[in-house]
């Protein structure tokens, strides 16, 4: 039977011109590793977006697993800048393999 | 209309345009994949770049050419001020808003600028190779200009000023075609040659499909627009006509061609839509998009392409005594 452990998975929805802040903020909390991942389309509360390259104003998920201490800081440095960026930012618990990577 | 307007205004350039307006308009499914958008516009900005680098080698500078690139750089720095304060009087936009609309109607839109080219070609009065350096050095003052009024000589909230200094001066269109116009000038019409089967032949090809993408794009913003006023629509209409104007009539005052002038009426008249966008994304994160693209993508860029290069052409020739131009 494999073991797994319990870690928290974040993610941050965000513009692509901030993507460099929130993989800055997230190397700066000692989290390892990070996915910048592309999306297509979406509308929030300030109406629908969608992917304009031409125009800068497409938007980036950012994913990363990490303890629950790095998860709480990396919260923490980040929730100042939540609604000034328009930043979506969730976490919840996974369970994953090599524990200690994370 | 007589037929040379005419004849502009149904270029397949300008006819792409409006259909994609009004394939967004009848809700279309018709896409342009936003890769192959984002690799259209980085061609026309190298394009135009090389072409302008092109026509310096072959002209020359002189005392002109430094009258028009001061007189652009001035209005880059100017016409956001006038902008600021109408948007936010008569506008009645918040400080960060009306800055970062400022920024976008103090700096140019190249796809306005070669769609003008083009017309002013058809007319008879095609604009020096210069306005294109002259166009590039009119990027980046506006952000400079529109930052300083957003922020009230504040840094809270943005980036560090060594980020921001690097984004203005170096953002891609600056980078793109300053780099072209240096690389078509040092290689001349000779060294042209072997890469005018891609950058020219296909240049017109290419606009018209970047401006089937914008029209779909303008029409689309605009019908999921929330923020947007009867007082931003009039200043989305009243800056391009007013910045022409002022743009033009520097023009002739410096002692410009006909098309020069007008080319200079176009560049002030046009607004940001690539450039300044994002910078104002790293830089103002909390101006919202909804108002400043709204505004000059889906109001001042229809406006522009559709009316106002007529009338500046019109305006160009009356100003510098040349009537090819006139209706």
């Amino acid at each position: 039977m494999i073991e797994t452990v319990v870690r928290k998975r974040i993610e941050v929805l965000t513009d692509q011109a901030q993507v460099k802040r929130i993989t800055a903020a997230i190397d700066a909390v000692g989290i390892t590793g990070w996915t910048v991942l592309p999306v297509s389309s979406g509308k929030g509360r300030d109406g629908r977006w969608r992917e304009e390259r031409v125009m800068g104003t497409d938007k980036n998920l950012v994913v990363t697993i990490a303890s629950q201490e790095n998860a709480q800081q990396l919260a923490d440095s980040l929730a100042p800048i939540l609604t000034s960026h328009g930043l979506l930012f969730t976490m919840w618990d996974v369970e994953v393999i090599r524990g200690e990577r994370f | 209309m007589d037929s040379v307007g005419l004849q502009a205004l149904t270029s397949p350039v300008v006819l792409f345009f409006v259909l994609g307006l009004l394939a967004a308009v009848a809700k279309s499914d018709l896409e342009i994949p936003e890769a192959f958008a984002k690799a259209m516009s980085l061609y026309l900005m190298a394009a135009i770049g090389l072409k302008g680098g092109i026509e310096v080698a072959e002209s020359g500078l002189d005392g002109t050419v430094l009258a028009a690139l001061a007189a652009g750089i001035i209005a880059g720095f100017i016409m956001p001020l006038y902008a600021y304060w109408l948007l936010r009087g008569f506008g009645k936009l918040d400080r960060i808003n009306a800055g970062a609309v400022a920024a976008h109607y103090g700096s140019i839109s190249v796809v306005t600028f070669v769609t003008a080219v083009e017309i002013f070609e058809i007319q008879g009065n095609p604009p020096q190779g210069y306005m294109v350096a002259v166009m590039a050095t009119m990027e980046s003052p506006a952000i400079l200009a529109g930052l300083l009024l957003a922020r009230g000589g504040s840094s809270s909230g943005g980036q560090s000023t060594k980020e921001l200094l690097h984004e203005v001066l170096f953002n891609a269109s600056v980078v793109l075609l300053l780099g072209a116009f240096a690389i078509g000038w040092i290689s001349g019409p000779s060294g042209f040659a072997d890469v005018e089967p891609f950058f020219g032949a296909m240049f017109k090809g290419v606009l018209c499909l970047f401006l089937l993408d914008m029209g779909l794009i303008a029409a689309r913003r605009m019908m999921d627009s929330r923020s947007l006023t009867w007082r931003l629509v009039v200043i989305a209409i009243g800056m391009p006509l007013l910045n022409g104007v002022i743009g033009t009539a520097m023009g002739a005052g410096i002692g410009l061609d006909t098309g020069s002038a007008a080319a200079l009426g176009v560049l002030c008249a046009s607004a940001s839509y690539i450039a300044v966008p994002a910078a104002m994304r790293l830089a103002l994160p909390e101006a919202d998009p909804g108002i400043y693209l709204t505004m000059s993508l889906s109001i001042t860029f229809p406006f522009n392409i559709l009316i106002n290069i007529g009338l500046i052409g019109a305006l160009a020739a009356m100003l510098t005594g040349d009537g090819a131009a006139t209706p």
